[in-house]
Formats: C-alpha cells, sequence, structure tokens
C-alpha cells in the first residue's frame, strides 16, 4: 500500500445520503459527527448512503444514483435491504455506530480491503441519440432534435419574469436530489436560474414523527414532552434551511440545541445570532407567497405563518389552562414561514416550563393532533402535491428551493421506523441542553 | 526578475498560500461551531489524496476539452495575478508598467474560466452555476475598476510597485477608506466565496462543480484557493502598504498582510447567508457601485 493510499484512507469521509422512507434521521447525526462530510452531489462522494426503504418504483433511480459514483466507492445500506447485485454491501441498523462504519468503509476501500461498488446500468446513454448532429455542442446538433430523449435547450417560450428570453433548459430532479424532500420528484423548466414551469412527478416519501405524536393520537401524552419534540422537529428544520442558506455554523447550532432540548432550554443566542448574521434581509427567503386558501390547505405552521388561527391544541382544554394561544405571522411568504417556526420552538419551549412547574399535565383527550406539520394526516394534503406546481413558477432557484424547505409536504408516518423512538429518547436525555437554563 | 526566479515565486506562493487557506478554513469552522474533521493541518492533504485517487468522471457529450481547461485556466489566471505582486522594491516576477490593467482584465477573464466550467460539463445545475456568475461577473468587475483606479490615482502609475511606493507615508486603507471594503467584496465575487458564491452554491449541488470528480476537481479547489491568494496579495498591494512596514523584512510584511486579508474573507465566508441572486446585483448597482463613484472622486479630490 502506497502513502498516497494510506493518506487518503485518512481522508474526511464524503458521504452522498440517498434517503428513503424514514430515513432523514441520518442528516442529523452525521452533520454533527466529526470524520463525516455530507456531499450533495454522488460525484463529490466516496460512500453512498442508503437510509431508510426505498419503493420498488424508485429502484431504477437509484441504481442511477449509485452509478454516478466515481470509483473507487462503496455504498452502505442503513435499516434498508440491499439492490440485488449489492449483495456484498456493508448494513447497518444502529444510528448511534453509524459515523464509525461509514469511517471503516471508506478505510478499507483506500487500503485494499474492499474493491469498489459494481456498476449497476451499462455505461451507455439512456436514450439514443437522436440530434441533427453528431456532438451537443455546436453543428447541426444546436438545431433541433431530441438528443438523448431530451430536447435541446431552445428558446420556446416567453420568459415570465423581466422579459430577457434566455434558451429554455428542461430536466427532470428526483426523487433523490438532497436539497428536496425524499421521494419528491419533478419536471423543470427554466430560463437562466428562473423556473419557468414546475411539474411534480412524485410526492415525498411519508415522514416519520417524533414517536410522541402517534401515542397521542391513542392515548393522553406528557404535553412538556410533546412541546420538546414539536421544538426538535422545528429546529431539525430550521438547520436544513440554515445549510441551504449558507449558514451551516448557525444550523448546527439549532441541531446540538435539539439534541439536548429539555424544557430549560432557550433559543435567545440562536434567534441573536439569526438576526446578525443576516439570514432574514439576505438570504433568498422573499418567494414562496402562499394565498390564503393555500395556506389553509396546508394548515400547520404553513397557515398560522400567513396569519389564519388555525390549532388544534387550541381545542385542548389542558393546554388552554397553561394559557395556550396561537403564535401567528403575517406575510406567507418564506421568511414569514421561518419566523413563525421560531415563534413555535419559543412557545413550545415555554409551554414545557410551565407543564412541568404545573406538574407535567397530560394532553386532555387523544384523537386528532396537531403535529408540527398541522393536523396528523397520513396521505399526503390535497394541496400539497399541486402547491408547488403553482407557488415555483417565476421564483429563481435559490428562492424556489427555500421555499421547499420553508414547506412541510409529506405525509406523515403512522410509525416512526424500528430504532427510531428508542434512539431519540436517548439522546435527549443524554445530552445536555446548550443555551442558558433560567 | 529572470523566468525561473520568477516561476519558484509564485509556484512557492502558491502552493503555500493555498495549503495555509485549506488550514486556516477549517480552523475558522471549526471555531464556528463545525465538528471536527480530523487533524486540520493532515486533512487538506488526505482530501487532496482522495481527489487524486478518484476517478474523473464524464458526463453525458460534454465539451471534453473545456471542463478539464477551464481548472487550469482559473489556476493559471491566479498565478498571474500573484506574479504582479511586488515582495520588495526588488523582488517582483513581472514589474509590468501596466500592471493594474492586467490584473483587471484577469477579473474578467475569470468569468470565462468559471462559464466555461459550468457550461461545459452538459449538465443543467453546473450550467446555472456559470449562468449566475456571469450575471454577477459584470457588476462587481466594474466596481473593482473604479476602486482601482483610485488607488493608481495618487500613486499617478498603473505599476503596482509605483502603489506600494506612495504609500510609505499613509497606506491607501486609510488615505480612501471606502477601497478596502469594496475591494474585499469584489474578492468574495471573484473568488465566489462565501456570500457571493453562487456558482458553486449548496443549491445547485455544487454548481459548475456539481458533476465534476477526481483529479479535475482537485485542480479546480487549488484553483479557487490559489485565487483567493491571489487577490489577497493584491489586496495587500493596493490598500495595505505592500511590503513596507518597520523591523520586519518587506516580504514577511506582505506575507502578514495576505494572511490578514485571507483570514477575513474566510472569516465571511462561514458567517454570512449566501445572497440571493437578485438581491446581490441590486446590493452591487444601486449601493456599492454608487459607493463606488464616491470612492473614485473621493481619490481624486485626495489626489489634487
Amino acid at each position: 500500500m502506497s502513502w498516497l493510499e494510506r493518506l487518503a484512507a485518512r481522508a474526511p469521509v464524503p458521504v452522498y445520503p440517498l434517503l428513503g422512507i424514514g430515513g432523514e434521521r441520518v442528516l442529523y447525526e452525521l452533520a454533527l459527527a466529526g470524520r463525516v462530510a455530507r456531499v450533495d452531489s454522488p460525484r463529490h462522494a466516496s460512500v453512498l448512503l442508503v437510509a431508510g426503504h426505498v419503493p420498488a418504483q424508485h429502484h431504477e433511480a437509484l441504481k442511477r444514483v449509485h452509478d454516478q459514483l466515481p470509483r473507487p466507492f462503496a455504498t452502505l445500506w442503513f435499516r434498508s435491504q440491499p439492490l440485488p447485485g449489492l449483495e456484498n454491501a456493508r448494513r447497518a441498523d444502529d444510528l448511534a455506530t453509524l459515523a464509525d462504519e461509514l469511517v471503516a468503509l471508506h478505510r478499507e476501500l483506500h487500503t485494499g480491503q474492499r474493491g469498489s461498488s459494481p456498476r449497476l446500468l451499462p455505461d451507455e446513454p439512456p436514450n439514443p441519440w437522436q440530434g441533427l448532429g453528431d456532438d451537443g455542442h455546436g453543428g447541426e446538433g444546436m438545431m433541433g432534435g431530441t438528443p438523448y430523449g431530451r430536447p435541446m435547450a431552445m428558446n420556446m417560450q416567453d420568459d415570465i419574469r423581466d422579459g430577457l428570453t434566455l434558451d429554455s433548459l428542461t430536466f427532470r430532479l428526483g426523487p433523490f436530489y438532497p436539497l428536496l424532500p425524499p421521494g419528491l420528484a419533478a419536471e423543470i423548466t427554466l430560463q437562466g436560474d428562473v423556473i419557468q414551469s414546475w411539474t411534480s412527478l412524485s410526492s415525498a416519501y411519508p415522514r416519520a414523527l417524533d414517536a410522541i405524536f402517534q401515542t397521542a393520537r391513542e392515548q393522553p401524552v406528557s404535553i412538556a414532552e410533546l412541546e420538546l419534540a414539536r421544538a426538535r422537529h422545528h429546529l431539525r428544520q430550521l438547520y436544513l434551511a440554515l445549510r441551504l442558506a449558507g449558514l451551516e455554523s448557525l444550523g448546527l447550532q439549532a441541531l446540538r440545541l435539539a439534541r439536548g432540548l429539555t424544557p430549560a432550554s432557550r433559543i435567545n443566542g440562536l434567534r441573536r445570532r439569526l438576526m446578525r448574521s443576516g439570514f432574514f434581509n439576505l438570504a433568498a427567503l422573499d418567494g414562496g407567497v402562499l394565498d390564503a386558501e393555500m395556506a389553509r390547505r396546508l394548515g400547520g405552521p404553513a397557515a398560522r405563518a400567513a396569519g389564519i388561527d388555525a390549532d388544534l391544541r387550541r381545542d385542548d382544554a389542558h393546554y388552554r389552562r397553561l394559557g395556550f394561544s396561537p403564535v401567528l405571522s403575517w406575510g406567507s411568504d418564506t421568511r414569514a414561514r421561518w419566523q413563525q417556526a421560531l415563534g413555535e420552538i419559543e412557545q413550545s419551549l415555554a409551554l414545557a416550563r410551565r407543564a412541568v412547574d404545573e406538574g407535567d399535565p397530560l394532553t386532555a383527550a387523544p384523537g386528532n393532533v396537531e403535529t408540527p406539520c398541522g393536523p396528523w394526516r397520513d396521505r399526503p394534503s390535497p394541496a400539497a402535491g399541486g402547491c408547488l406546481d403553482e407557488l415555483l413558477p417565476g421564483l429563481e432557484w435559490d428562492s424556489a428551493l427555500a421555499t421547499i424547505a420553508s414547506l412541510d409536504l409529506a405525509p406523515v408516518s403512522a410509525s416512526p421506523p424500528p430504532g427510531e423512538a428508542s434512539a431519540e429518547s436517548a439522546s435527549a436525555s443524554s445530552g445536555s441542553h446548550e443555551e442558558g437554563a433560567p | 526578475m529572470n523566468v525561473l526566479p520568477a516561476l519558484a515565486l509564485v509556484s512557492l506562493t502558491l502552493i503555500a498560500g493555498g495549503y495555509l487557506v485549506a488550514v486556516a478554513d477549517r480552523l475558522i469552522a471549526g471555531a464556528c461551531g463545525w465538528p471536527r474533521q480530523g487533524n486540520p493541518w493532515l486533512a487538506p492533504l488526505a482530501r487532496g489524496a482522495w481527489l487524486y485517487r478518484q476517478d474523473a468522471n464524464v458526463t453525458e457529450a460534454p465539451d471534453r476539452p473545456a471542463w478539464r481547461l477551464a481548472p487550469a485556466l482559473y489556476l493559471a489566471l491566479a498565478a498571474l495575478g500573484l506574479a504582479l505582486v511586488p515582495w520588495s522594491p526588488t523582488l517582483i516576477a513581472s514589474n509590468l508598467a501596466t500592471g493594474v490593467v492586467l490584473w483587471g482584465s484577469l477579473e474578467a477573464l475569470a468569468t470565462v474560466a468559471i462559464f466555461l466550467h459550468g457550461w461545459s460539463a452538459n449538465a443543467p445545475l453546473a450550467l446555472i452555476g456559470g449562468y449566475r456568475y456571469v450575471a454577477l461577473g459584470l457588476s462587481y468587475i466594474l466596481i473593482s475598476m473604479f476602486v482601482l483606479i483610485g488607488v493608481v490615482l495618487p500613486a499617478e502609475s498603473l505599476q503596482f510597485s509605483q502603489v506600494v511606493a506612495t504609500q510609505g507615508e499613509l497606506w491607501n486603507v486609510v488615505r480612501q477608506p471606502l477601497g478596502l471594503p469594496l475591494f474585499l467584496i469584489v474578492g468574495l465575487g471573484l473568488t465566489f466565496w462565501g456570500p457571493l458564491n453562487l456558482a458553486d452554491s449548496t443549491d445547485l449541488a455544487g454548481g459548475t462543480a456539481s458533476e465534476v470528480s477526481g483529479p479535475p476537481r482537485l485542480v479546480w479547489e487549488i484553483a479557487r484557493m490559489a485565487m483567493l491568494v491571489a487577490f489577497s496579495a493584491i489586496a495587500a498591494t493596493a490598500f495595505l502598504g505592500g511590503w513596507q512596514g518597520p523591523w520586519l523584512p518587506g516580504p514577511l510584511w506582505l506575507a502578514l498582510k495576505m494572511l490578514a486579508i485571507l483570514l477575513a474573507l474566510l472569516w465571511l465566508g462561514r458567517v454570512l447567508p449566501r445572497l440571493a441572486p437578485e438581491r446581490c446585483v441590486t446590493l452591487m448597482w444601486v449601493v456599492l457601485l454608487p459607493l463606488s463613484f464616491v470612492d473614485l472622486v473621493w481619490a481624486g479630490l485626495e489626489a489634487l
């Protein structure tokens, strides 16, 4: 083994997370783990981490992502079944040792103990060349035809923003693009970086919330615990949005806070740093304005960020006794939704503190639950699918992705994946709250 | 200076400076709350070794020569910029009489190299990254021109050695207080770093570099660091008195000033969000460009 191989084996491990159903949790663990670096392009990865169950209809897409990793690379299947042809791939089920497994895999790959993962698809274009020339650049190929089954970037539509017409570029993204919710796929037409049209092709996978929300549908649960789980969910969503906005250090602060959340936790420091960094003023948060009807159909924080006073907790007598009334924002754009999220985190922590002070009351009755994404629903909201198709045209790419990050588009899964609930409670009890206790 | 010593000087600065950028960025990330990614002094070398060993992938029908040449072109622009920097009254790789003009042309050519990198991959996200850089490029290049004209006015010369010589009494950072802050913003744009990283951004999964792997990506990353080093050297020369300073040798003074500029850029890159492209262009044309006019008028009055 050469010194170069030994050196390469010691590099921080670039991991491309391909998320199936219930796989989101790995993002939060990897973000806080040293020695592992999450990357957003399969071209930049050494290890493909398949986390959660991938439905059969997306196996072809999975194979395409798999084959995009440059050699040498390996795959790790976390709570997931390797595809045929990858029987020798490593599997893992324990979230606590996931980072160690990834590091070990990378080392084995570069020290010759493991070969690169085999290709699953033939190395040829998915569709035959149907252009007019023999190359994609210049010559007759630029003049039309449908090379490799896709239309050329031709000027087919007027610009919908400022009249400066550019060539329209149509492509498909998803279901494993890491900056969209897992499972969501779309056909997109751009002019420059402005979205001309967005057609959703598949919905986001169901999302596993903290087990306590499922329990709350069946029996009364501790209000303090329920509210901590709600705050934790919003903090994790905030991490994803901050990472997208280029503020990963603040996102990591939110994640650390989520990991050690207790009723005594405060987010004053995080809010202050967010304001000082210019997140609300400089980042692409202007877009994604929901009209009242769409906001009402999406429900939850998205509706409350549009000034709609809708929250099932209001119907719970024990919540009312704690002085609950919904936090509302006005504006209904991406900025308003993140201000709403911060407000709801603060409210949840305040409710948890008050509940602890008053003897830790339970919810009044099981039944319909206000989850962090709105009223519990097992199936996608009727608004969720078409919402993006209406909302995104006219937005710049940055603004469109920030809009998607601020919306909960996935249905809620009835139960968390195996091991999720225990891992959640273990990490919460072992963590310590980061910001000042009273 | 003869060709070989000049080449050695530029190469040494690029290698040492690029490595230092990689280490400093990791140290700053650690201070900002990132989990530790191994030994910060070893990690850049290990990452370089990993990229060197990784296969260089190919997309569907790329413009292969342009795709492979773009990183080398950007690196060459950084090296050319660094060659203009005086390390002492005599230690200058290329003491060009029109050095400031050449630097301006390098900034413009960087737009070509970055767009080429995005366009030639023949992939949508890389192409959008290229588009974005072109949209941004013109905005910051104009600011850069006005700020640099402000610097050459008191020197009455387009030669960087003369620009340094006229800062013996008073550095330009004091003489023209708007100049350095504006030029730092130009630097973030030229190196598409942190808040102005619209070309290789997270929302585009790496933008112009989203489809690149292996040795070409290693060259691209080295080129980006080299450009940070070259820009820091030019900024230190134009505004912080270059090699001038008491007690220490001139080259050491310049290295320290370059380090200060580098740390400022790297820190800004870690603590500011990426600007929305539309807001970025508006900010450049509506706020910063008029400010660069003010800087120029200020420099003109001061020169009278």
